[in-house]
């Protein structure tokens, strides 16, 4: 792998909040290379959308307080000014967000809002902005790009609404795109075209993307690795197709056979989230992990082990010295689901 | 839908495109400027070289003089003009849809026609009309189709039939007792009530606006002082510190626009920080924060636009207000009496109620259908720009 494009290291986000600090957030790596797609996985509420939006430190400074490195091309982010900052947002780092109908201003036409991303970085003349706008407009598969530039966004549908923030987002020629959950608001149909749209893209443009999602079809259909992310840490990481086959964490294993297969069963996670407030000792999952054993519920996260080449996970059972078959195998079919569990992609 | 796999990608050249746009400036802030400009060039020679007291353009030989006032109710219709009135003609889409919603409410359209007339009169009337001039002799002449009886006037302009001193068409609206031509004090009254309306309204707006969303933006305890002052502002007795300038400095029309709207904004800068905060956590924000916008660009094309349309109707409310308190310490006889406002006129017919009500009545009238109108007009700009607040309130 050549130098990562965006090398995250100890990403840790705060909250102070009137019932003390919460932490969304907590001391995460990860990084991303040129052309590369990493996907960040968890269930609704594990920190993933906070993690992207501490990036470009778009969190809000307070009560949010983002701590750790983010180095982009070399330079660490987090210790910018805003200025400097607003110079990488939006022009080296893009961001597309998961509901298109809520991500545009309705009081402007959608060309308008192209033109504007493109003015704040480029100094464009109205018409060649405009120019460009309908170009772009064209190139992420709007029909008629030149009529539908002065149509407001209500006039569009979802699936378009999404081409035209990836318009957006293409503006500036970004390094990196930071996708949150761009197709969940989507139908299964667009959400495939929507993909589709973004492979090409990223192939043209020699993009990093990374894409934040709950949704372990998609995953499966983009991801070149994949970080899963649980109440604010990494519990698993590496390369799709290794978590996928052999998935080392429990987390991950419950995550996986929560997918919905044609005529089986779908299962479930039995517990909640843990209160971001007041985490567990130890192992964040230990509370709903049958395999949890006494190590797991003392002390920090534990450290990340090399499970297989280039998978590593957060759990004791692989510590040296101890039995890692518990885990390895995976979770018996026979406690698959249970009455009252809580589905994983709400 | 069109999915076809794009063709290739060409890298932008930049350079190529790199014409600059800094000095770009909208078709509107170039007719602001174009507008403005000879506007302060003519106050300047008024001020340099007319004087106070002569008139402004004695050089060609018009009688009118300028005072501040006028040039500052000059500048608001500008930017009435370049920022209300010319967008809604660049939006045309917006405006059919704006108006087919505006049009439901027939009071309204009815309201915006007598606003329309109030306008125009009040700003063409002065060119046509001579102003109400005192003469004794024709004082308590009789509007038209009515009549008086002899013995209250000194001289009868009309016919005398029967005792009775008619109505002429010199005097559409009859004459008060020191004469002056009640339909020329109504038109110019006219005058007043739009500078009124409009000078306000742009002083209240400008640091309304600011101060929320300022105190929005700024938050913690910058926020915390700037809503106390607001309070300050709310609780203050204006009609007393009024007393007291007019005290110190003497009446003036200019004296009570700045009082009353200075102590006016602390609702719309509250109304404007509370909206402010609420659209601030709208996603589409976030996207534009996240596009690199500086935040005085997020507040500017994205925040205070979205504010705007509940700013409008609100502001629409608090005009009647403004027009009643003038009328109101006018009546009192608080106030520069050399106003010709409608107050004044009713202030002045109040004694001769019983044998002459037209002196009351038509200005009276007149500034009862204004008020009116403008309520019923933010009424239907409520429902016309703020559907959800209709649906909150019904």
């Amino acid at each position: 792998m050549s130098t990562p494009l965006l090398e995250v290291e100890d990403l840790t986000t705060t909250f102070s909040t009137a019932k003390g600090a919460l932490t969304a957030v907590d001391g995460i790596d990860f990084a991303v290379a040129e052309g590369e797609t990493v996907c960040i996985v968890g269930e609704s509420g594990s920190g993933k959308t906070v993690a992207t939006e501490s990036v470009t430190r778009i969190v809000k400074e307070p009560p949010g307080r983002v701590e750790g490195s983010v180095r982009f091309k070399g330079r660490d982010l987090l210790e910018m000014s805003e200025p400097e900052l607003r110079e990488i947002r939006g022009y080296e780092i893009a961001h597309i967000f998961q509901n298109p109908q809520e991500a545009m201003n309705h009081c402007y036409t959608v060309g308008w809002q192209i033109v504007e991303a493109l003015q704040i970085h480029r100094d464009v003349a109205d018409e060649t902005a405009r120019a460009k706008a309908i170009d772009l407009m064209d190139r992420v598969g709007i029909a008629n790009a030149s009529s539908r530039f002065d149509d407001y966004p209500h006039e569009f549908s979802g699936g378009q609404k999404q081409r035209v923030m990836i318009a957006m987002a293409l503006v500036g020629d970004p390094d990196l795109l930071i996708a949150d959950e761009p197709t969940t608001a989507l139908d299964v149909t667009v959400q495939a075209q929507i993909l589709r749209l973004l492979e090409d893209l990223q192939a043209e443009f020699d993009m990093g993307i990374l894409f934040v999602t709950h949704d372990l079809g998609v995953v499966a259909e983009i991801a070149d690795r994949i970080v899963v992310m649980y109440a604010g840490n990494v519990m698993e990481r590496g390369d799709v197709l290794d978590i996928f086959e052999r998935p080392a964490h429990p987390y991950t294993q419950r995550l996986l056979n929560c997918l919905p297969e044609i005529g089986g069963r779908k299962g479930g996670i039995p517990g909640t989230l843990p209160d971001p407030l007041d985490p567990p000792d130890g192992c964040r999952f230990a509370p709903r992990c049958e395999h949890a054993v006494d190590a797991c519920v003392t002390g920090d996260q534990p450290a990340e082990i090399e499970v297989n080449p280039g998978q590593r996970a957060s759990c004791v059972h692989y510590r040296p010295g101890r039995d890692d078959s518990v885990v390895r195998d995976g979770i018996p079919d026979a406690d698959a689901d249970g009455e009252g569990v809580s589905s994983a992609d709400d | 839908m069109a999915s076809k796999k794009p063709e290739q990608f060409d890298r932008v050249d930049w350079s190529e495109l790199s014409e600059s746009s800094r000095f770009d400036l909208s078709i509107n802030s170039i007719g602001m400027l174009a507008a403005t400009l000879p506007l302060a060039l003519l106050w300047l020679y008024d001020y340099q070289f007319v004087g106070e007291r002569g008139a402004t353009f004695q050089a060609i030989g018009l009688g009118r003089n300028l005072d501040p006032l006028d040039y500052f109710f000059v500048f608001t219709l500008f930017l009435f003009f370049f920022y209300l009135v010319l967008p809604l003609y660049q939006n045309p889409r917006m405006t059919r849809y704006y108006w087919a919603e505006f049009r439901r409410n027939r009071p309204a359209v009815v309201s915006l026609g007598w606003l329309g007339v109030v306008f125009v009169g009040g700003l063409l009337g002065p060119l046509v009309i001579s102003a109400p001039e005192q003469s004794i002799l024709t004082g308590h002449q009789p509007p038209m189709f009515l009549s008086i009886n002899e013995a209250n006037v000194a001289t009868c302009v009309g016919d005398v039939v029967n005792g009775q001193c008619q109505g002429t068409w010199q005097h559409p609206l009859g004459t008060t007792r020191g004469g002056k031509d009640v339909f020329a004090g109504v038109v110019y009254g006219m005058t007043i009530s739009m500078q009124i309306a409009f000078i306000t309204t742009t002083i209240v707006a400008a640091i309304g606006i600011t101060f929320g969303t300022v105190s929005a933006y700024a938050g913690g305890w910058v926020d915390e002082i700037m809503m106390r002052f607001v309070d300050v502002i709310l609780s203050f007795p204006t009609f007393l510190m009024f007393l007291l300038i007019l005290y110190i400095y003497g009446a003036g029309l200019g004296m009570f626009i700045l009082v009353f709207s200075a102590f006016a904004w602390g609702g719309t800068a509250r109304y404007v920080r509370s909206k402010s905060l609420s659209v601030s956590e709208e996603e589409f924000i976030k996207a534009t924060r996240i596009s690199g916008a500086s935040t005085y660009r997020v507040v500017r094309k994205h925040v205070v636009p979205n504010v705007a349309s509940s700013i409008i109707t609100q502001l629409t409310l608090l005009i009647p207000g403004f027009l009643l308190a003038e009328a109101q310490l006018a009546f009192l006889g608080i106030g520069d009496s050399a106003v010709p406002s409608w107050g004044q006129l009713l202030s002045a017919g109040r004694s001769d109620l019983a044998f002459a009500p037209w002196i009351v009545l038509s200005p009276g009238i007149v500034l009862f259908l204004t008020i009116l109108a403008f309520n019923f007009i933010g009424d239907a700009l409520l429902d016309a720009l703020n559907p959800e607040a209709e649906a909150e309130s019904a």
